[in-house]
């Protein structure tokens, strides 16, 4: 019965895309896969961080990039040993991770309280209040980001080949999309969504609508703060700059080209904008008509605005739009068995 | 506009469920309630009535906390609740539904229930489901089915129809199986047939069950209700048996704004 379930369209979808994604070491370059693909996993958990405040608390948080800067500074901290910089506490590697997950998380558990009170625009501008002076924390404590930032950051021996970051990566995005969805409809998704509609009416059931918020904030936060060690691994170094408002902005980017009410949207725009990034350069009289590296933003903007005109959830919205209409002659039967749980019960 | 009498002095009572006193509640320079008393006995059947601004919402919010009285006092069950908030509510056997439905649009009707299930049962955290949910989603279905939603336990809250809102925003208060319930204007809406089940429906409470009930259908508010208190302007007028309450000639002045005339 659970078997039968389990083999849904989208499972059998989502397990055909991993089998493809494990087998693209063999299958494409290994620049496609370390830097783009790599990158557009490391990314997408982060990004599906954002997809999972909004989603079901409805919260739209400018903070995750800082969480995934502050386990990178905290990993580095920990990990490096005998450096110029930072506090070269010179852990075990694993450890180190251990450090900057409990930090991150700890971190995130105290901005989510002192928002946990504020809802939709007041909780994006304190959340960019967050990554601000998160920015500039950093930036100033040089203890903690030794001046320039944190170099030659080690990774585990065992993450020592590249395309063993990048199963990392595939493994961590896998779960978190499998755990955010299945969270979705077990008890803690479910008053969170409650809170996300009617905070009023969920007090008067019973719940504490502030821990609720603050808690959601904080498995973000260690979500985050996972994506941040890949990445920190993955970069080698990390810097103040790169944790900046700009950085920032551009994962909520990535959440919104995506489609910010869904989580394969967080990967899907992780990915356009990787692509995007690395590639357009490339392309052949992409200088001529004006777009250099230097206009790149403008580029991505340009991106932004078409995709939030043609559809304001983003491309997953497109692609669900889409999919609805291709099988709209199919699905008359399928959702026949809707009240099956209720008769069975 | 016409004299508030003082209000009648509160007879006093054995079992008092809900007692307020001299509550007063001031929104900036406005005074929505103007010292309040209200006793309210185990098993009662309390139905308020007032014109729109006569502050009943007001004084059931205060009662359910979700708003702290300027000033005065709350007791719920003789302990003293004037700042205690809402949240706690359940654990004191209270259930509340409001004027404009509340609901949870994104959720479905099951969920909806299941989560006015699970907030009184204190199961507010898990991060995945286990067979006690498997037995809360069965309890939801039963509280549907007796509210007439049987039929639309998948349907998302927001898709519902608006007597169909009234009807889970009524399954979610009786699911915790409350001893005290506020019920604002439960009939607001409703179509003559939906009224006539929603009477029915409450008529099928438990004797026990305390049941306080702003509403505007005199139909339905005197076929429920033992005793019928009316406030206008912040303040309370009169109180009494639905009876006397309909031949009261001030009640037809401050409720209808004209002389009695029959």
């Amino acid at each position: 019965m659970t078997a039968r379930r389990l083999l849904t369209r989208g499972n059998i979808g989502l397990a055909l895309l991993v089998v493809v994604l494990l087998a693209m070491p063999n299958l494409a370059s290994a620049f496609f896969v370390n830097f783009v693909l790599t990158q557009t996993m490391m990314l997408g958990v982060a990004a599906a961080t954002i997809v999972f405040l909004a989603r079901y608390g409805g919260m739209v948080s400018l903070a995750q990039f800082l969480l995934v800067g502050v386990a990178g500074f905290m990993f580095g901290n920990a990990a490096v040993e005998g450096g110029a910089r930072g506090l070269n506490l010179g852990m075990n590697p694993w450890l180190a991770v251990v450090f900057a997950i409990v930090i991150t998380t700890a971190v995130a558990f105290v901005l989510g309280a002192l928002a946990s009170r504020t809802t939709g625009l007041y909780f994006l501008m304190l959340t960019l209040v967050y990554a601000v002076i998160g920015f500039f924390v950093f930036a100033q404590i040089v203890e903690l980001s030794g001046p320039g930032g944190i170099t030659s950051i080690q990774r585990p021996d065992l993450m020592g080949p590249p395309v063993r970051l990048y199963y990392a990566g595939l493994v961590l995005s896998v779960l978190v999309y499998l755990g955010f969805k299945a969270l979705g409809r077990a008890t803690f998704g479910l008053t969170l969504q409650g809170v996300r509609d009617d905070p009023i009416r969920m007090a008067s059931l019973g719940y504490n609508v502030p821990m609720h918020r603050t808690l959601a904030f904080t498995l973000a936060g260690f979500v985050a703060g996972l994506s941040g060690v890949l990445h920190v691994w993955w970069n080698g170094q990390i810097d103040p700059a790169s944790i900046a408002i700009g950085p920032s902005l551009i994962l909520l980017i990535m959440a919104v080209i995506g489609g910010i009410s869904y989580f394969e949207g967080a990967w899907l725009g992780a990915f356009v904008y990787v692509l995007a990034f690395t590639y357009l350069r490339d392309l052949p009289l992409i200088d001529q008509i004006g777009i250099t590296e230097a206009r790149f933003n403008t580029v991505i903007g340009a991106v932004v605005l078409l995709i939030m005109v043609l559809s304001p959830e983003g491309l997953a919205g497109i692609a669900a739009r889409v999919w609805r209409r291709v099988n709209k002659p199919a699905s008359a039967a399928p959702t026949a068995p809707a009240g099956g749980p209720s008769s069975a019960a | 506009m016409t004299q508030t009498t003082p209000a009648p002095a509160v007879p006093a009572i054995a079992d008092p469920v809900i007692q307020v006193r001299s509550v007063v509640v001031a929104f900036g320079g406005l005074l929505a309630l103007k010292g309040i008393d209200l006793d309210v006995t185990r098993g009662e059947r309390l139905a308020i009535l007032g014109p729109n601004g006569a502050g009943k919402t007001t004084l059931f919010n205060v009662i359910a906390g979700d708003i702290t009285p300027t000033d005065g006092t709350v007791a719920i069950k003789g302990r003293d609740c004037t700042f205690l908030p809402s949240r706690h509510r359940p654990r004191l056997g209270m259930a509340r539904t409001y004027q404009k439905a509340r609901s949870f649009d994104g959720l479905t009707i099951r969920e909806n229930i299941y989560l006015a299930l699970a907030g009184h049962r204190g199961r507010h955290w898990p991060l995945w489901r286990s067979p006690v949910d498997r037995r809360l989603d069965e309890e939801a279905t039963e509280v549907a089915e007796s509210v007439w939603l049987g039929d639309h336990l998948d349907t998302a809250a927001g898709e519902l129809a608006h007597g169909q809102k009234r009807q889970l925003e009524l399954g979610m208060a009786i699911a915790t199986q409350p001893d005290v319930m506020l019920l604002d204007e439960p009939a607001s809406g409703l179509s003559r047939g939906e009224r006539e089940r929603l009477v029915e429906l409450l008529d099928s409470l438990a004797g026990e069950v305390t049941l306080l009930l702003i509403e505007h259908d005199m139909e339905v508010a005197f076929s429920l209700s033992q005793r019928v208190v009316v406030m206008a302007d912040g303040a309370m007028v009169t109180a009494g048996t639905p009876e006397q309450i309909q031949s009261d000639p001030d009640v037809h002045e401050i409720y209808l704004g004209v002389e009695a005339s029959s």
